[in-house]
């Protein structure tokens, strides 16, 4: 009896086959286990919400078999989570940066008691780069429209095509379940392989987005970190903060678009007006101090 | 292309509703043979007075022949034949991602249709160690006992209940295991598990529990998937050790019982 929607229904289920090998279950939370992927060899990525405790993480391979995994660091920003395991593994299928609305999405997840679990939908909308409300970037913003159940965050997105879009997560939107795209993944994998973690621009300052009498636009400074980067160059409460690496800003977001492609530790030349005269400052860019 | 509607439609033909005449709820069922059987859930066949309706609006009385509480299955029989029986399908070929697609009853409307993809295979804690498919399926009270079938419209599953919003099905091999050699051993009993094992609700005056003098209260010292392990195991007996007796009034001696469970027909070749 064979059937177009027979040989669809076989497509997709050897699609789920041939990614199952690189998705593992993920334990490092009370009660719920959650899923997570095999991004390069021996390196696992899982969403950063499901990872509570930095020890005795174990990871439940696609042979059934349980490993100890290190947590090579995080990044809540982006919701990542690197873990290294001591167990042969490593990327079974191709990533894509490639979505487009209407695509069939395929979210993969693993749980100890019965394997490989598999659920389908669409990617609903994509769109360019994004800003969570953890203050991390997405390269892209993949929304999908499909059910996330319990224990499916961290495992691996597909398309019908077998490629991979990224990894689940159910924390970033409260609308919808998020790929987060594979080209973050890579970026916060090379940050966190060498550095532990992925660190982010501060400038030490509390702003509020202001028009100044000539219709410009900028940020006024409300309060400033003692003896934090901005203050040790000499910035006062009260200046406007007009520029930023020579490119306009007016809101907090435009700032952090700016230090994301300046580097922690280097000058930046920031604009302000004081007392209503121009000035130029150079504030060596901080990092900023981890959420406890 | 022959798509979800066609296979939808032959499936419609072998779904039906079962009600209870006492008007305790209803459910659905799947035609099983031609000649009258009926498959359903052991919690939708729950009266004694059970009526079939067929996708044509025909009504039948029907007659509970076997109950497997533990497996929530139950076999009906209605007086018809010539029947539109559906296609067993293998469910031990299953893989996450195929297509599903469920009929029912859900909450009374006839016929309707859920698709979906076969989100896992296996145990659940609590159920046993045998697999139950879980599927990426709306479902909702009234598709219980219903058919969960494949892309080429084969029964593969027995819808049975909804956890986290997943559909769960018994395996239509294990349905038809049960068509075939009854249901498999049981106490007899209501359960529910506690910290120190399995607390006896309730006995069935007739079950192998009360043959044994097993009561209800009685604490039976052993998790409930043991339990389900032991009687999967195909022992005639049953050795259980438990506690009788208000846990106030001291130190309870551990008590021991020998449950002698039926025996079940060999496996047809």
């Amino acid at each position: 009896m064979a059937n177009e929607l027979a040989a669809f229904s076989k497509e997709l289920a050897a699609v789920v086959e041939r990614a199952a090998g690189s998705v593992v279950s993920v334990h490092a939370r009370p009660r719920f286990s959650s899923s997570g992927a095999f991004w390069r060899p021996g390196i696992l990525v899982t969403a950063e919400h499901t990872v509570r405790r930095e020890d005795e993480i174990t990871v439940t391979l696609p042979d059934g078999s349980n490993a100890a995994a290190t947590l090579a660091g995080s990044d809540p920003g982006t919701d990542i989570a690197v873990l290294k395991v001591e167990a042969p593994g490593a990327p079974a299928v191709a990533a894509t940066d490639d979505p487009a609305p209407g695509n069939l999405a395929l979210a993969l997840g693993r749980s100890e008691d019965s394997g490989i679990n598999a659920t389908l939908g669409i990617v609903s909308a994509v769109s360019g780069p994004w800003r969570t409300w953890r203050g991390g970037r997405l390269d892209r913003y993949i929304r999908l429209d499909l059910t996330l159940y319990p224990g499916s965050s961290g495992g691996l997105v597909l398309n019908a095509a077998g490629q991979a879009l990224g990894i689940a997560t159910s924390a970033l939107s409260r609308i919808a379940g998020l790929a987060i795209p594979a080209s973050t993944i890579n970026r916060v994998v090379d940050e966190v392989l060498a550095r532990g973690r992925v660190a982010r621009g501060y400038l030490g300052v509390g702003l509020q987005p202001v028009e100044l009498p000539d219709h410009q636009k900028g940020l006024i400074v409300l309060s400033l970190e003692p003896e934090g980067p901005a203050a040790l160059a000499g910035v006062l409460i009260g200046d406007v903060l007009v520029a930023l690496g020579g490119t306009a800003v007016s809101d907090t977001d435009d700032i952090q678009t700016v230090l994301e492609t300046h580097g922690v530790g280097r000058a930046i030349e920031v604009q302000v007006i004081r007392g209503g005269a121009s000035r130029s400052v150079a504030i060596t860019i901080g990092e900023r101090p981890r959420r406890s | 292309m022959r798509g979800f509607g066609e296979v939808a439609e032959r499936l419609r033909r072998s779904t039906v509703q079962v009600h209870s005449r006492a008007g305790r709820g209803s459910g659905s069922g799947v035609v099983w043979s031609a000649d009258g059987l009926v498959l359903t859930n052991a919690h939708v066949a729950r009266g004694v007075d059970l009526e079939v309706e067929f996708w044509d609006g025909r009504q039948l009385p029907a007659r509970v022949v076997m109950r497997d509480a533990r497996r929530d299955l139950a076999s009906l029989r209605v007086a018809a034949a010539s029947l539109d029986a559906a296609a067993a399908g293998n469910s031990s070929s299953l893989r996450p991602g195929e297509l599903v697609i469920a009929v029912g009853s859900p909450l009374g409307f006839a016929g309707a249709v859920s698709t979906g993809v076969i989100h896992s295979v296996g145990p659940i804690r609590g159920m046993g160690n045998r697999a139950w498919i879980r599927a990426q399926v709306r479902l909702a009270p009234g598709n219980s006992g219903g058919p969960l079938a494949n892309a080429e419209g084969r029964v593969i599953g027995i819808n049975t209940a909804i956890i986290n919003g997943l559909g769960i099905a018994v395996p239509s091999n294990d349905a038809a295991d049960f068509v075939r050699r009854g249901p498999r051993p049981s106490l007899g009993v209501t359960l529910r598990p506690v910290s120190a094992g399995v607390l006896i609700l309730d006995v069935d005056p007739d079950g192998a529990a009360a043959m044994a003098s097993l009561k209800a209260g009685d604490l039976l010292l052993l998790a409930l998937d043991e339990l389900y392990d032991a009687l999967d195991s195909g022992q005639p007996a049953l050795r259980l050790r438990f506690l009788r007796g208000a846990p106030s009034s001291g130190r309870l001696p551990v008590r021991e019982t020998v449950v002698r469970l039926g025996e079940r027909a060999a496996e047809a070749a």
